[in-house]
């Protein structure tokens, strides 16, 4: 069954890299599954196209983005922009070859298509 | 994240906040704003004429963003929308919150409406506040 799972950040098993290293916030998530796909939209405020890292690699999908901060702090701050990092485990069912990612209005959508084994086949039925 | 230390002239203002702001209508509470429950969250830098506010809101129906301003007051609403024809059992994970907002927040100085900007970029929304510049007192001559 094909299943998406969220690997916390700081639970990585990975060669540290400087990146993973530095201060990262974990974007919140909804994941949700159609017939074909699954979807995933992170909330990703201030990352341009250009800061954007949408990696698939074995079985993980790896979401970056990189934001600018500004040079000086504000007088009353309630958020501080840092850049984002979050994993997510994938199982073979997914067609990573056909993966696509959109970013708009700091929204990043991802979605994978399931494959094509797994996706519900109609099997025509024949009439003697 | 960590909200760093107000100075003064901002506590006044928080206070007011409390009062007016509003939270998400329509909304389902295990989503909501995990920090202090006012969303959007907010920056504000204070200039001598002028004030910039950001606003930290991704995936805001654009045709929804409305910025406006009486008085002292800057009012900021929106609306996020749920993916459409999708069902709660389709979702493996949802953290995101969606629904309507409202939140405004009290500058303590009177705001020129006419001279107010707002963008909306990578899902911040940025609005330039200009201060109506204080009356110079007028001289009144004394009778006798």
């Amino acid at each position: 069954m094909a299943t998406m799972t969220t690997t916390p950040a700081a639970a990585s098993t990975r060669p540290e890299r400087s990146e993973r290293a530095a201060r990262t916030i974990s974007p919140p998530v909804d994941i949700y599954e159609t017939e074909k796909t699954y979807v995933l939209l992170a909330d990703m405020p201030g990352v341009t196209p250009a800061g954007l890292e949408v990696v698939a690699e074995r079985d993980e999908l790896i979401v970056r983005g990189r934001v600018e901060r500004p040079a000086t702090a504000p007088d009353y701050q309630e958020f501080e922009l840092e850049d984002y990092y979050r994993a997510f485990r994938l199982t073979e069912d997914l067609d990573t070859d056909g993966i696509s990612a959109t970013l708009r209005d700091g929204v990043l959508r991802v979605e994978i298509p399931k494959s094509l084994g797994v996706q519900p086949k109609k099997i025509p039925v024949r009439t003697e | 994240m960590d909200t760093r230390a107000m100075r003064d002239p901002w506590q006044e203002m928080r206070r007011l906040q409390r009062e007016m702001e509003h939270v998400f209508t329509d909304f389902t509470p295990a989503w909501r704003w995990p920090l202090t429950g006012e969303y959007p969250p907010v920056n504000l830098t204070r200039g001598d004429k002028d004030i910039s506010i950001e606003a930290l809101c991704p995936g805001v129906d654009r045709a929804s963003l409305d910025v406006s301003v009486v008085g002292e007051t800057v009012t900021i609403r929106g609306e996020r929308h749920a993916e459409p024809g999708v069902t709660d059992e389709q979702y493996h994970r949802r953290e995101r919150p969606i629904g309507t907002f409202t939140r405004s927040l009290s500058m303590g100085d009177r705001l020129d409406p006419d001279r107010t900007q707002a963008t909306y970029s990578h899902g911040v929304l940025k609005v330039q506040l200009s201060r109506v510049p204080e009356a110079t007192p007028k001289k009144i001559p004394i009778q006798n």
